[in-house]
């Protein structure tokens, strides 16, 4: 008796289960609707867009440079964009979903798993964002108090400012500060805390490798968080320089003074079964703001 | 003599300060909790924080009713996965299972326990989610959804929540199986009922106190996952009614939002927080209430 009842519970809560994926999906949402069948394109599909979290340095320099804002600078990216705060998870979306779109840093662009798309015909390099014709790009910042009193992380400042260390950022495929000159410091003893965003971490990273060479008797500690982190770290003194991929905040900027370091170019990326190779500024935008929802309406 | 009841004492008040450390570390966590998320909750507005269903912090609007329901969502598809399963399988354990295969069984429900989540996240992503667009498409194509969805889905972080939980609950129903006395169940067969309808009628409800904690456990870890569920859910903030549509937890909106949040929008994350806080305490003092309960009978 109690046996047939469990089975009946059980094979009434599968069919519940199945009955809600049939009367589901009223909601418009234009998250991949790949009709077609593994492996082939087709275009009448709905686009999967990929977005990263609120607040993010990315996301923030995506929407502004595309204008997926309102008059007030609200970000308006559509409510049905996925959404994550990983730019490896980014990139894995993209590169198992053939109809997602999305947009990481150009220096974490990863291109044996996804395609960078041509912004106006322009294609993602450091050379075009330097030239100008691929717009789209924001500033690394690294922000330290103005009356800070250690030898090494000012020197490290100056080292980063020079034609070495910007040898360095252009080397990494981020664009250099136009004027720098040749590195004249001290190369005093002690170490010194560096940290903040996970965008601008891989540069730093290399920056105090070959600070190390130039300096052997200074040690510098790395840590990787995250953008508002490092500038509130800063402000605090945990850490002598803190890293932020946006533009300080005022609140931020009152304590801190902020150098920019490099720029980072921001590559919007599709799977690399998608044929689209070009698309315009208000493509991107009118897939992102949820105007178009269909590769085939772009 | 004397020394001894001085060490006596002492040891006594060591196992008190140990004792009042987990109290502590609780009432800072509420602390903490409440007189930075009240504030912000008052800031925004009570009820237009808990029903409004637009999140976008950007442009100040902060309701999180979408993150409340796609907690509850998860956590009912975790429910739905996991609680038969994880029955079924004690009932296997306890009752079953012969020896051989007793021991490497209940290793692997334990390793499952041990597996960190972001492996279960990333298990996901690679291998749940694309099964969880074929199986969209094929429904699209077959006419019964109108959306086909990315994978990226209620039903693929309830999958993987629902294995999540099933060590919680396999190892509290097994003991609790385990715990009912044997002559119960010789009883019942004695009286000719079959081997399945003692398990099911004598066993099951004797044991029902550790079943239902068993779940409620689970309901716990399954509604306070973050790791996995925000790496396959799809993190949309907005209400959807079809299981192969994506949406934001609570957990997941505070971790994908907290590293760049300033100002208000901080303290709204926090204020999820205390929502998620409050929700976690009606499941305990639920757990307490049915304990009473079954105590009572």
């Amino acid at each position: 008796m109690k046996m047939k009842k469990f089975i009946a519970v059980l094979s009434i809560a599968s069919m519940m289960a199945v009955a809600a994926v049939g009367c589901g999906s009223k909601d418009g949402e234009d998250a991949g609707t790949d009709k077609g069948s593994e492996g082939s394109w087709d275009a009448a599909s709905a686009i999967s867009v990929v977005s990263r979290e609120e607040g993010s340095g990315t996301r923030g320099a995506f929407t502004e440079l595309f204008g997926v804002v309102d008059e007030d600078d609200n970000d308006m990216t559509t409510l049905d964009a996925q959404t994550t705060n990983n730019t490896s998870v980014m990139m894995t979306t993209v590169s198992e979903n053939e109809y997602a779109i999305g947009y990481i840093s150009l220096g974490s662009l990863d291109e044996s798993l996804v395609k960078a798309v041509k912004i106006d015909g322009a294609e993602a390099t450091a050379e075009n964002i330097e030239n100008g014709s691929y717009k789209v790009s924001r500033p690394f910042n690294v922000a330290m108090k103005p009356d800070l009193d250690n030898p090494v992380a000012t020197d490290f400042m100056a080292f980063i400012m020079s034609t070495e260390g910007q040898e360095v950022v252009s080397g990494e495929g981020y664009i250099p500060v136009a004027e720098v000159e040749a590195y004249a410091g001290t190369a005093p003893e002690g170490s010194c805390v560096v940290g903040g965003s996970s965008s601008v971490s891989p540069l730093m990273e290399k920056l105090i490798e070959a600070y190390k060479e130039v300096n052997p008797n200074a040690s510098i500690e790395l840590q990787t968080t995250d953008s508002t982190t490092g500038m509130t770290s800063a402000i605090e003194g945990s850490y002598d320089i803190g890293m932020a991929s946006r533009e300080l905040k005022d609140e931020e900027a009152a304590e801190l003074e902020g150098t920019v370091i490099a720029t980072d170019g921001i590559a919007v990326i599709v799977n690399k079964d998608n044929p689209t190779d070009d698309l315009s500024v208000d493509q991107v935008k009118s897939i992102y703001v949820g105007d178009v929802t269909t590769w085939d309406a772009v | 003599m004397k020394s001894k009841a001085w060490t006596e004492k002492f040891m006594q008040g060591v196992f008190f300060v140990a004792a009042c450390a987990s109290v502590l570390a609780v009432a800072l966590i509420c602390v903490f909790l409440f007189a930075n998320g009240i504030p912000a909750m008052k800031e925004i507005g009570f009820i237009k924080f808990l029903t409004g269903d637009v999140w976008r912090p950007s442009s100040e609007q902060f309701g999180i009713l979408s993150m409340i329901v796609g907690s509850l969502y998860v956590t009912a598809g975790a429910i739905i996965f996991g609680v038969p399963i994880g029955i079924l399988t004690s009932v296997f354990m306890a009752m079953y299972c012969p020896k051989r295969i007793y021991k490497p069984l209940k290793a692997a429900t334990e390793l499952l326990a041990g597996i960190p989540s972001v492996i279960y996240g990333f298990f996901g992503l690679v291998v749940v989610v694309p099964l969880v667009r074929d199986f969209g498409n094929v429904l699209y194509r077959a006419g019964i959804v109108e959306k086909a969805g990315d994978g990226n889905s209620i039903l693929t972080a309830s999958l993987i929540l629902g294995i999540m939980i099933l060590p919680t609950i396999i190892g509290t129903t097994e003991s609790a199986m385990r715990a009912v006395p044997s002559h119960y169940y010789q009883g019942s067969l004695a009286l000719g009922a079959t081997k399945e309808r003692s398990i099911f009628r004598v066993i099951i409800p004797a044991a029902k106190s550790g079943v239902v904690a068993g779940i409620v456990l689970g309901i716990g870890r399954a509604i306070g996952e973050t790791m996995a569920v925000i790496m396959i859910a799809g993190n949309q903030p907005r209400i959807t009614g079809s299981i192969l549509q994506g949406i934001r937890t609570l957990t997941g909106n505070i971790v994908i939002e907290m590293g760049y949040a300033t100002g208000l929008h901080r303290e709204a994350l926090i204020a999820t927080g205390v929502v998620l806080f409050v929700f976690i305490l009606i499941i305990n003092f639920s757990v307490a209430l049915l304990k009473r309960g079954a105590d009572h009978e």
